[in-house]
């Protein structure tokens, strides 16, 4: 059969307990071998196409659906998930809740294992599948000590060994930083190569563009409309604006935040008198044996150290983005400050003031990647209050007005979006009187006006007079809200510069 | 295939540890089995290369050991020596099991358990909710670590000095987490095909070899004299 591989008849579907359709009356049909991206703003319908094509909906995911689809000349409803295994492939967003073993291994032959296949076919492929996605150094290791995007190179590896025609991929780079996304695109363009057919549910759009055929934008559960490959290429910066989209065309702004060897020769370090100290801030991994005492970390332990910042001054009221490769210490770094690794004794000084110990830890507030983890009440209005010393009504109220959180007084936080959580979760960081406030990856996964939203509620925060530190992977959020950038590698400061528009004047002046 | 165990036997040892601590040790021979058996299993894991463990396993089984053989006896009195009996007692009465179960969970790939459970015939349901369990532990781990991070910076550690709500501040996050994460991670478990109704096959080649045969032997003899001790002197 060479006509179409997937083909979704006039599907409207409805998730169980849901007022609202998901998908409203989609048709959409794909060649054998086409490359398709699916984009729009988040709750748009995207995930709902993949898991129609998946089986997900209706076998896992209950709920209303008419229409018909058909994977690979299958009726999906009438086909079992597991009949679709060696079909149709999928990575998912999360890299973290995709895995079922523990270790690179049996991840990897996982699926071969679960649909019958020969013990001795599984290894050749799982020997092929090492060779042609260059794994070696990650195999025999265990799954949680991955970075994030090892952890998706496994998962596309475990994916790929069922060898299925169809792959599927839902926001596969929310958690993965610049290098691990070229890794991604490789991966892609390899599959391509192949002759399988692939469909990519995406925000980010730039690493995508040059591999995909064709381009459906969905809006609010329908197809809104469609381009072709070279179409979608030539979408300006305002046309993807307008559609709330991220832009297509970045990848030169992009490498230029992202170009860290130009950031290493130039070594450019901003000064600033009047602002916030931080002052010896050391700290290891691994950590020392010791008897009685520990001992502190200092300048002299070198290269031992993951963190090594003897001084640093932060400008007060700015949004300041830290950007560096994965598992450089940025987290760390992030951590130490607000005072959650014990072991690193910097001080912090502010308006003459210093702060040592756990006295840091009111200081700063660190506003997690799962936000989750950090709302542990039954209201929106006691999740403030609990960050109070002095319970005071009227104060809880005016904070939670200011981040438009009023109306939701009452609600359960776990109740409320992802969006509306992030900002509890700063709400109660204000309560508690801190100065810093650290972000980390606040807007991985996010789409353009979700994006763009995190950005304001940065700059207004940093108006308000809060410093404002973010990790981030995300140029778009740095062009949209940093005021100055801060490169770290191996937990050192390499340099220290304002953003873009002032790099790009010093660079002339340099001249 | 060095002198890897095969799960089996690992089963089977949890299996005959867990009886054991729950008969009492009367006689110094009955000790002596005793202590012979929790020396297996830290010795296991030296083999395994888990030497921080197995040290710390030792260290803890043998302080508490000596205090027990020494420093107690029937006639002890104060609060600390209260508190001690206890603490001793309960680390020398269980700490076997727990060590043999520490390294039967490190030491297991969750693929050679599975394969395992279906060489003994367990019907798939069980095998593969066993199978997800183990693959829990970490992420619970994880979760939870995280949770207490969050806890430090907000200074609500102790739960503003209500236990009650120290219990309900990390289980609420960790249940809502641990929620998502399991309905996310068996999503991608079924899409490659787990479940279904071909017979799952596996890569690791299971075979009982001569280590196997020698620790099923000293554990069943292990058994068979507390089980005689017990029962029929």
């Amino acid at each position: 059969m060479t006509g179409s591989i997937i083909d979704i008849r006039n599907v409207t579907h409805k998730y169980k307990g849901s007022e609202q359709d998901t998908l409203d009356n989609v048709s959409l049909e794909i060649k054998e071998g086409e490359t398709v991206l699916l984009c729009g703003a988040s709750g748009s319908g995207k995930t709902s196409v993949i898991r129609l094509i998946n089986g997900l909906i209706p076998h896992y995911y209950q709920g209303d659906i008419t229409g018909e689809v058909y994977v690979d000349g299958k009726d999906i409803s009438q086909t079992e998930l597991y009949e679709l295994a060696g079909v149709v492939g999928t990575v998912f967003q999360n890299p973290r809740s995709q895995f079922f073993s523990i270790d690179t291994d049996g991840e990897i032959v996982f699926g071969p294992e679960n649909i019958g296949l020969d013990p001795k076919e599984i290894t050749a492929r799982k020997d092929g599948i090492i060779e042609q996605m260059d794994l070696k150094d990650l195999m025999g290791r265990s799954l949680f000590e991955l970075s994030g995007g090892e952890k998706q190179r496994i998962a596309c590896a475990s994916v790929a060994a069922l060898l299925p025609k169809i792959m599927l991929l839902d926001e596969p780079s929310s958690n993965l930083d610049w290098e691990s996304i070229g890794t991604l695109r490789d991966i892609i363009s390899e599959w391509k190569k192949q002759g399988k057919t692939i469909i990519i549910s995406e925000h980010r759009l730039w690493y995508v563009k040059d591999l995909v055929d064709r381009v459906i934008y969905m809006e609010d559960g329908h197809i809104g409309c469609e381009w072709s490959g070279d179409e979608f290429r030539s979408l300006d910066d305002n046309d993807t604006r307008s559609l709330k989209l991220r832009p297509v065309n970045i990848q030169g702004r992009y490498e230029e935040i992202f170009d860290f060897s130009a950031k290493e020769k130039e070594n450019h370090r901003e000064e600033f008198t009047d602002g916030i100290v931080l002052k010896d801030f050391y700290f290891s991994y691994d950590k020392k044996p010791y008897l009685l005492f520990k001992k502190k970390y200092s300048e002299a332990d070198g290269e031992e150290l993951s963190l090594c910042i003897p001084e640093l001054v932060l400008p007060k009221g700015k949004v300041i983005s830290v950007i560096g490769c994965n598992g450089t210490g940025k987290t760390t770094f992030l951590r130490c400050i607000c005072g959650l690794e014990k072991d690193c004794t910097g001080t912090i000084a502010i308006d003459g003031k210093e702060y040592r110990g756990r006295r840091r830890i009111g200081l700063s507030y660190l506003v997690m990647q799962d936000v989750n983890h950090q709302l542990f009440t039954d209201s929106v209005a006691s999740e403030v209050l609990l960050s109070m010393k002095d319970k005071d009504d009227a104060r809880c109220c005016e904070i939670l007005d200011s981040l438009g959180l009023l109306k939701y007084k009452d609600t359960h936080p776990m109740a409320l979006s992802g969006g509306q959580k992030q900002r509890v979760a700063i709400a109660s960081a204000i309560a508690a009187g801190a100065e810093i406030l650290l972000f980390d990856e606040p807007t991985s996964g996010l789409d353009y006006s979700h994006m763009e939203k995190v950005g304001e509620l940065l700059h207004d925060l940093a108006s308000s007079g809060k410093t404002v530190l973010v990790s981030t992977h995300d140029p778009e959020l740095i062009e949209c809200c940093c005021d100055y950038e801060l490169y770290i590698k191996n937990g050192r400061v390499i340099s220290f510069t304002g953003s873009l528009e002032k790099l790009e004047g010093i660079r002339r002046n340099a001249i | 295939m060095t002198a890897r165990l095969d799960p089996r036997t690992k089963l089977y040892m949890i299996l005959v540890v867990s009886a054991v601590v729950m008969m009492s040790a009367t006689t110094p021979f009955l000790w002596a089995v005793r202590i012979l058996m929790t020396i297996v299993p830290i010795v296991l894991l030296i083999t395994e290369k888990h030497y921080a463990s197995a040290f710390r396993f030792l260290i803890l089984y043998t302080s508490a050991l000596v205090i027990n053989f020494t420093c107690l006896s029937e006639q002890s009195e104060g609060f600390l020596m209260a508190f001690l009996v206890g603490y001793c007692s309960i680390i020398v009465q269980f700490m076997p099991a727990m060590i043999t179960a520490w390294y039967v969970v490190r030491t297991t790939k969750i693929d050679e358990f599975v394969s395992a459970m279906q060489k003994m015939h367990f019907p798939d349901g069980i095998t593969i909710s066993l199978a997800v369990v183990m693959r829990f532990f970490p992420t619970i781990k994880e979760e939870y670590l995280a949770i207490r991070d969050a806890m430090k910076m907000r200074g609500i550690v102790l739960g503003e000095g209500n236990i009650a709500r120290m219990v309900e501040f990390r289980m609420i996050p960790l249940l809502f987490s641990c929620v998502n994460i399991g309905d996310e991670l068996s999503a991608a478990a079924i899409t490659r095909g787990l479940g279904g109704k071909v017979k799952r096959t596996s890569v690791e080649i299971l075979k009982l070899g001569i280590q196997d045969y020698l620790l099923i032997t000293l554990f069943t003899s292990v058994l068979l004299i507390f089980v005689v001790f017990k029962y029929f002197r």
